[in-house]
C-alpha cells in the first residue's frame, strides 16, 4: 500500500499559472470560483468569530441578532483572563511540558530514526515494527494502565512525568517522518564526507541534519501541535490547579462560566491558538510535504 | 564512552570533537561498531515505547482479568466477570453502535468532501495558493478550541449558525445541535468532519499535483471527456494514498476522545454522545470500574489488529523495495 506512494514527490505548491487549454465555458468557471469561497470561509470562518468576539464586550456578542462586524472594540476578555484567572500559569504550563515533550521526541527520534535509514541489523527493524504498532495504538486504550502506573509510582500530577509520557507517544510519529526523511537523503554524499576524512558523527551533523532540515523542523512543529492541543492525558494525570495545562484549564473554566461571558471564553481560545497559527503559517510550506510524506509512508 | 555516542548523535555537542580530523577514517572503527552504534541509538526510543505502550497494554490485559481496588490498585481474579458485565450491559452495546455510526460517517464524508476540495484546489483558480494555506487551519485548531468555538456557533438560542441558516431560508425554527439528543451525533459528526477533511486535502492534493501532464494529454487525444478523465487518470492515482490515510484515520476517528467530549461538554444530554472511549473513561473514572474499563479497551484494540495487520505489510513491502 505504502510502495505505491513512494517515489511521489509533490510538486511545489502554486508553481505553473494557469496556462494551456482554457477554453471552458465560463458559468462553470464561475461555478468553481463560488465553491472555492464556500470552501475557504468554512475554514476560516471560526477564527474570525473566535477573534472578533474576544475583542469586543459581552453585550454587544448577547445582541440577537448577531452582528458580523464588531462596533465597539475592549481587552476586557483579555485582561479578566489573565487578571482574573491567572490564565498565564495554564499556558506556561502547556508551554513547558510540550517544549519537553517535543525536545524529547526529537532527539530519541532524530538517532533511531537515522539508526533504521542506515543499518539493516534485525533488532532495529524490529525496533522500527513495534514503533509501528505503538504508533497505532490510542491512548484511550493506555488511559487507565498509565493512570495506574504514574499514580503509583509517585508521578501523577506531575508536569516532568506528563511531558516524557507526551514524548513517548508523539515518538512513533516523529520517527516514522524522520526516517523518510533520512532515508530519502542519498548515502553517497555522506560516504564521500567520511572517506575524506568525516567521522560518522561529523557526517551526519556536516551532510545530513542540514539536508534533512525542513523534514526535522515540520516534525517539530507537528509533534509541538499535538503535545500542545493534548486533553485526555492532561486532565486525567493533572490534579492541582497550579500545574494544569491550558487545555483541560480552559474546559473547566467551559463548564464554570457557562454561556454567561463567550467573550472570556474566545479570548482563551484565541491565546491558545495563536500559538499553533503563527507556526503554522511560519513553516506552512514544510508542513505540507512533511504531513503528504509522512501520512502516506510513516 | 557510549554515554559520548550517544550524546554526540544527539546533535547537542558539535564542539567536543575536532572538525575535519584527516586521515581517520579507519579510527571509527575503534569507538563503536556499526552494531553496536545501531542500538545504542535506538535504544531510548525502544525504552520509552516499552514503558509507555507494551507495559501498559500488558497492565490493560491484566486488569480486565480483575477485579481493581481504584484506591489502592490491588487486583483480585475474577476470571471473565468484567467481560461478561460489558457485554450485558446495554449502555456499552449503544456506545458500540454509536462509535461504529460516528467513524463510517466521519470517514465517508472526509474522503468525499477532501478528494473533492483537492481537487477544486489544483484547478489553477486565482487564489488557489492562498486557499491551499487557509483550508489547512481546521487541521492545526486544538479539539478544546474547536469545541469552545462550536459550541457558541451552535448555540440553540443565540447561535450564529441558526441565525444564519434562518436567513437563507433553509430552516424554519432554530436547530437543537447540542441540545438535542437526536442531533448529537449528526453536530459532532460536522464538526470533526471539519476539522479532519484537511488531512485528505493534503494527501490528495500532494498526488494530484504529482501526476504527469501528458497522462491527461494522452487521455485527451483519445477524445475522452471530464469523466473519462477522472475515471482513467486521476482515481487510479489517489486510490492508493487515500486507502493508507483511512487506514490511519479510520483508527484516530474510532478511538477519538476529545472532539465527542469536549464538544458534547463531557458527554451530552442523556448520554447521546458517549462512544467507547467516552465509555472507558466514564467506567475507569466514574463507575471506578477499572476491570470493566480495561476490558473494553481489551476489546476494541482487538479490531485494531486487522488495521495494524495491512499497516506493517505495507511497511515491509516498501522496506523491500529500498533495500
Amino acid at each position: 500500500m505504502a510502495t505505491a506512494v513512494a517515489g511521489s514527490a509533490p510538486a511545489s505548491p502554486g508553481r505553473g499559472g494557469p496556462r494551456g487549454t482554457n477554453r471552458r465555458l465560463k458559468p462553470l468557471r464561475a461555478l468553481q470560483y463560488a465553491a472555492l469561497v464556500l470552501v475557504v470561509l468554512t475554514a476560516v470562518v471560526p477564527m474570525y468569530w473566535i477573534i472578533v468576539n474576544s475583542i469586543r464586550p459581552d453585550s454587544e456578542i448577547a445582541a440577537y441578532p448577531p452582528t458580523f462586524f464588531p462596533s465597539e472594540f475592549t481587552l476586557k476578555h483579555f485582561t479578566d483572563l489573565f487578571e482574573i484567572y491567572g490564565f498565564q500559569q495554564y499556558l506556561v504550563n502547556s508551554m513547558l511540558v510540550s517544549t519537553v515533550a517535543t525536545v524529547v521526541a526529537l532527539v530519541f527520534g532524530i538517532m533511531a530514526a537515522y539508526a533504521m535509514s542506515r543499518f539493516r541489523f534485525r533488532a532495529v527493524r524490529a525496533v522500527g515494527e513495534l514503533s509501528l504498532l505503538a504508533y497505532l495504538l490510542p491512548g484511550i486504550l493506555v488511559l487507565v494502565p498509565i493512570t495506574q502506573i504514574l499514580f503509583g509510582n509517585g508521578l501523577g500530577d506531575n508536569r516532568a512525568a506528563l511531558a516524557v509520557l507526551y514524548a513517548a507517544t508523539l515518538l512513533p510519529f516523529a520517527l516514522w517522518i524522520l526516517r523518510s526523511y533520512f532515508s530519502g537523503l542519498g548515502i553517497d554524499t555522506e560516504e564521500a564526507a567520511m572517506i575524506d576524512g568525516c567521522t560518522r558523527f561529523g557526517a551526519f551533523l556536516r551532510v545530513v541534519l542540514p539536508q534533512a532540515l525542513p523534514g526535522i523542523a515540520s516534525t517539530a512543529i507537528f509533534t509541538f501541535n499535538a503535545a500542545w492541543s493534548e486533553y485526555l492525558f492532561a486532565s486525567t494525570l493533572m490534579t492541582s490547579n497550579e500545574k494544569l495545562p491550558a487545555n483541560p484549564a480552559v474546559f473547566l473554566l467551559m463548564g464554570h462560566m457557562g454561556t454567561e461571558s463567550w467573550g472570556l471564553l474566545m479570548a482563551a481560545a484565541l491565546t491558545i491558538i495563536l500559538p499553533v497559527l503563527v507556526l503554522f503559517f511560519m513553516a506552512q510550506r514544510w508542513l505540507v510535504a512533511g504531513l503528504s510524506e509522512g501520512a502516506v509512508k510513516g | 564512552m557510549t554515554a559520548m555516542t550517544v550524546k554526540d548523535a544527539s546533535g547537542r555537542s558539535r564542539a567536543t570533537r575536532p572538525a575535519g580530523t584527516s586521515g581517520s577514517e579507519p579510527r571509527r572503527k575503534r569507538y563503536l561498531s556499526d552494531r553496536g552504534l545501531a542500538y545504542l541509538l535506538v535504544a531510548p526510543a525502544l525504552l520509552l515505547i516499552l514503558v509507555f505502550a507494551v507495559y501498559p497494554f500488558g497492565v490493560a490485559v491484566l486488569n480486565s482479568f480483575n477485579d481493581v481496588d481504584i484506591n489502592t490498585g490491588a487486583r483480585t481474579p475474577s476470571g471473565l466477570d468484567n467481560y461478561v458485565a460489558l457485554f450485558t450491559d446495554a449502555s456499552v452495546r449503544d456506545a458500540f453502535f454509536r462509535s461504529v455510526n460516528w467513524t463510517v460517517s466521519n470517514m465517508v464524508l472526509q474522503v468525499v468532501l477532501g478528494v473533492a476540495v483537492a481537487m477544486l484546489l489544483n484547478l489553477n483558480l486565482k487564489g488557489q495558493r492562498l486557499a491551499r494555506v487557509l483550508v489547512l487551519i481546521p487541521y492545526m485548531v486544538p479539539a478544546i478550541v474547536a469545541a469552545l468555538v462550536f459550541r457558541f456557533m451552535f448555540n440553540d438560542v443565540t447561535g450564529v449558525v441558526n441565525y444564519g441558516l434562518q436567513t437563507l431560508g433553509l430552516i424554519d425554527k432554530p436547530l437543537n445541535w447540542l441540545s438535542d439528543p437526536a442531533m448529537m451525533m449528526p453536530t459532532l459528526v460536522l464538526v470533526n468532519v471539519w476539522k479532519y477533511a484537511p488531512f485528505f486535502v493534503i494527501i490528495v492534493l500532494a498526488r494530484l499535483q504529482s501526476i504527469p501532464r501528458d497522462l491527461y494529454e494522452a487521455v485527451a487525444i483519445d477524445g475522452g471527456g471530464w469523466w473519462h478523465r477522472f475515471t482513467a487518470v486521476t482515481l487510479p492515482s489517489i486510490v492508493p494514498v487515500v486507502l493508507a490515510g483511512m487506514l490511519l484515520r479510520t483508527i484516530w476517528t474510532a478511538y477519538d476522545f476529545d472532539v465527542p467530549f469536549l464538544l458534547s461538554n463531557g458527554g451530552g444530554p442523556s448520554g447521546s454522545a458517549i462512544t467507547v472511549p467516552l465509555a472507558i473513561r466514564a467506567l475507569a473514572f466514574e463507575q471506578q470500574q477499572l476491570g470493566q474499563a480495561s476490558a473494553l479497551a481489551v476489546c476494541t484494540a482487538i479490531l485494531l489488529t486487522g488495521a495494524a495487520y495491512f499497516y506493517l505489510r505495507g511497511y515491509r513491502k516498501s522496506e523491500r523495495s529500498t533495500d
